[in-house]
């Protein structure tokens, strides 16, 4: 789709040592980490749903997304609410770093790396003040076909919502 | 920022799907797509008039695409990329240049519907792409001989919609003479120009696929007048305002002898409706001063009221507020619920918990009432039914009845609607599959002409609509050899009766000997099945070989609220709706025994029931093992029951059913989420599909559901 005319407004964040940047106008709201009830059967960083004010919305930890280490959150963990696939999610991150003015001429295309690399969520690399900040690209982030539910196929005994065997 | 509607959205989605799976020559289906590509249209909001231009394109791209030979698919598929670009284009307001998304596809589809190179400079919509094949020859027709075609009713087979399109009519008329008054005081109104240029499209649009070609005149004229006006910067003053009122005042009046006709008045044009035609014709070609040439067309006037069809009488209400409403009177009975619960409510203060009781009761009756006025009947999805049946019948060469019973079975607007696709496809299964042809039916001594009976009743707070045919009905071995092949049965298992008639709502499955256009293609069942369940209703199917087939559907009367009870397994907590639940006990040691491959199961109150261990299917740690000191909750869904192992009851709650998985996809065993007493989310077990679940899961595992 459009991810040309990359340059302008950013929320950064940071996943442990690493910056990222979502674009400012997809942000919802920030909100501070609320009770989590866990989602059976979803992809493993699905970490469930919280009560946002009445309404339903899914937590993705964006740690395990990136195959990160998992965290447990801390006191500067925060939830950001994007709005994806016609609903709000909110993505569990470490720390909120700032909105930051992004021109043109500071991004880069994302790097082809190896297999295994998430390079095919970036929109591209800024380059800013001896900084460097991994523009996402939340649609593929978020995209439905990677956050569908690991629904047990009938031949899928190895689902790993059921252990095998009875007592 | 405003977004568009879950209602609107959920339209565009069925539309999608629609116009993905159409078959190359399926008429009907294209008229009725064409046709909710239409209603689409009228619900898109005022301010998204290029929307609008769109998906009226889309409409078109499947009206003339019969002449577009081998480059239909393509026209198909780039209708159906626009279709999607314009459901983006409605989601993100904010997005910069979001026009951008909207015209690449815009010009791929005008370029197959006029054969031209993508990259040819003329490709912008034009007026004449967005008027069907058949207003265009009933204008030009008019136009050349200046006469109009008789005003007569629609054939028989469309009276059922001509009473939808009246209603329709009617409504677009009111806002639009509304939005005309406004115009006359401030004649720049851009947005009021805009609700009487959609009022007269919308109408042309139905009226076209009516054949009511005087009307579809009238409107085309009307909405060209306008749309000359805005295009040309000419503010709506003089001579112009007085045509464009006219023309709408005149479509009240044929609006009206149309609906008198239907009580069996004669159905005459008005007088001086010729000329009134003559003079949007000339006004729209150009400024022509003529004023006063249809003098004689202005019927009674723009303050006659209208009638209401129904006895009673009403008043509209814009259904966003209305559905606001019902939402919160939701929340109220929930809030009201969480007050009563709270023990310093309680015994501490009896007087307090007297006024709670008090104030409970009439939250309930809010809740009922509030329920009540978002009830509609089911007629007029019966009477579509009834007609794809036909029409459907006479494209295989089928001979058909239809019977309905019970038309007037009311249920939640919102569920009409939901409940519309799976029928749907319901009747396309009987008259492709079930029933035979009419020599094959005479050799078997069958009446040539099938049957297909509709049945609608309300029982328990359920509406349950049957729908039967009286033909060849289901192979059993063919399912059999279907569902083996495809290693959903074991070669050696044995099914009971009712489980293998329960295959043909496996995912993949078709019983149909031949892939036709209208079914067989290996998606059905499921889907039907899916979208039943997510209404928290269920189907299920009874066959005779060689009798027939009927399908019971059973869904709640609404979706708003939910009757759970909140039970623990482990550290987590889920809702399991009242309805699933029959019964709640704790197991003796000799209740419990193992039947070889079959697994756990119970004897429960003289019945032997398959035990499921929730915590098992849901991944969940920490919780009772060990039945005896835990609880077996037996659940029913349809015909078939099991018991599922919880470690206790929490309590008793109604909650508000809120999708809880928006953004991430289906999430299969839960049907939705609520907010519990304690701000935390529940989710609501979806007991239908748990059991298909605990079904699927290997044969050493869980076992379910005998």
């Amino acid at each position: 789709m459009t991810t040309s005319a990359a340059a302008g407004k950013y929320l950064t964040f940071y996943l442990g040592a690493e910056e990222f940047g979502i674009e400012i106008l997809r942000v919802h709201e920030i909100i501070g980490v609320l009770p989590i009830t866990r989602v059976p059967r979803t992809s493993p960083f699905v970490r469930g749903v919280v009560n946002l004010r009445g309404r339903v919305i899914s937590i993705v930890d964006l740690r395990l997304r990136f195959d990160m280490a998992p965290a447990d959150p801390g006191p500067r963990s925060c939830i950001i609410v994007v709005r994806a696939n016609d609903a709000h999610v909110g993505l569990l991150v470490d720390q909120v770093s700032e909105v930051a003015d992004i021109a043109d001429g500071q991004i880069e295309p994302p790097p082809t790396l190896g297999a295994g690399a998430h390079t095919d969520y970036l929109i591209g690399i800024a380059n800013t003040a001896a900084r460097v900040r991994l523009l996402l690209d939340i649609d593929r982030v978020l995209g439905v076909r990677e956050l569908a539910a690991h629904d047990a196929a009938p031949s899928d005994p190895s689902s790993g919502a059921t252990s095998p065997g009875v007592a | 920022m405003p977004r568009p509607s879950r209602a609107l959205l959920a339209h565009f989605d069925r539309v999608s799907v629609a116009l993905r799976t159409l078959g190359a020559t399926d008429l009907v289906t294209r008229a009725a797509l064409r046709a909710d590509v239409m209603r689409l249209i009228a619900r898109v909001p005022a301010r998204e008039a290029r929307a609008c231009v769109s998906l009226r394109l889309v409409a078109e791209a499947f009206r003339s695409d019969r002449d577009r030979g081998p480059r239909q698919p393509a026209l198909h598929q780039s209708a159906h990329a626009l279709l999607d670009a314009v459901r983006k284009y409605l989601t993100s307001p904010a997005l910069r240049d979001r026009l951008a998304l909207l015209e690449s596809p815009e010009r791929s589809t005008l370029a197959i519907m006029r054969g031209v190179p993508e990259n040819s400079p003329t490709l912008q919509p034009r007026t004449s792409d967005l008027i069907g094949d058949a207003d265009r020859k009933s204008r030009s027709d008019a136009e050349r001989t200046g006469e109009l075609t008789p005003f007569t009713l629609p054939e028989e087979s469309d009276r059922a919609l001509l009473g939808d399109f009246l209603d329709e009519a009617r409504e677009y008329l009111e806002s639009a003479e509304a939005a005309m008054l406004a115009l006359e005081r401030d004649p720049s109104d851009v947005e009021a120009a805009q609700v009487v240029l959609r009022a007269f499209h919308s109408i042309k649009g139905t009226a076209g696929f009516l054949k009511l070609d005087g009307v579809v005149a009238l409107a085309h004229h009307g909405e060209t007048l306008l749309a000359d006006m805005r295009r040309r910067d000419i503010a709506f003053t003089g001579h112009t305002a007085d045509l464009a009122l006219q023309a709408l005042d005149t479509l009240s009046d044929l609006v009206r002898r149309l609906d008198a006709a239907r009580q069996g008045a004669p159905l005459v044009y008005p007088p001086g409706f010729q000329e009134l035609l003559a003079a949007l014709r000339h006004a729209d070609g150009s400024p022509s001063p003529r004023r006063g040439a249809a003098a004689g067309g202005a019927p009674e006037g723009a303050g006659s009221p209208v009638r209401d069809a129904g006895g009673a009488s009403s008043a509209r209400v814009r259904l966003d507020r209305l559905d606001a409403m019902v939402d919160l009177v939701g929340e109220l009975v929930v809030a009201h619920w969480m007050i009563a619960q709270d023990p310093d409510a309680g015994r501490a203060h009896p007087e307090l918990a007297r006024k709670v009781a008090h104030a409970g009761k009439l939250v309930r009756e809010l809740h009922d009432m509030s329920m009540a006025m978002r009830m509609v009947p089911l007629r007029a999805t019966c009477h579509k039914l009834l007609r794809l049946a036909r029409d459907l019948a006479q494209q295989a060469g089928k001979q058909v009845r239809c019977e309905v019973e019970g038309e007037m079975t009311e249920l939640d607007r919102n569920m009409v609607e939901l409940v519309a696709d799976p029928l749907m496809h319901m009747v396309r299964n009987a008259i492709d599959h079930g029933l035979e042809l009419p020599e094959e039916r005479a050799g078997l001594g069958k009446p040539m002409v099938g049957r297909l009976a509709l049945c609608a009743t309300q029982v328990n707070g359920q509406v349950i609509i049957e729908l039967s045919d009286d033909g060849r009905g289901l192979q059993r071995e063919r399912i059999l050899d279907q569902a083996r092949a495809r290693g959903l049965v074991h070669a050696d298992e044995q099914l009971a009766d009712a489980d293998i008639l329960d295959l043909i709502f496996a995912p993949g499955l078709s019983t149909a000997e031949h892939v036709t256009e209208v079914s067989g293609r290996g998606v059905g069942m499921d889907v039907v099945r899916r979208n039943v369940e997510a209404l928290h209703g269920r189907v299920d199917i009874r066959s005779t070989l060689g009798e027939g087939t009927t399908f019971t559907m059973r869904v709640p009367l609404t979706l708003a609220i939910t009757d759970g009870m909140l039970v623990r397994v482990g550290e987590e907590r889920y809702i399991v709706p009242t309805t699933n639940i029959v019964v709640s006990v704790r197991p003796e040691r000799s209740a419990l025994f193992t039947v070889g491959a079959r697994g756990e199961m119970a004897r429960l109150r003289q019945e032997v029931l398959p035990v499921v261990r929730l915590h098992r299917l849901l991944g969940v740690a920490g919780a009772r093992e060990d039945p005896t000191a835990a609880l077996l909750m037996v659940v029913s869904a349809g015909e078939r029951r099991c018991a599922l192992l919880v470690d206790a009851i929490v309590g008793q709650q109604q909650v508000v059913a809120k999708p809880a998985t928006a953004g991430i996809g289906d999430v299969p065993g839960i049907a939705g989420a609520a907010i519990l007493g304690d701000g935390c989310v529940g989710l609501i077990l979806d007991i239908p599909r748990l059991m298909d679940m605990a079904r699927r899961v290997p044969v050493a595992d869980v076992q379910a559901v005998a």
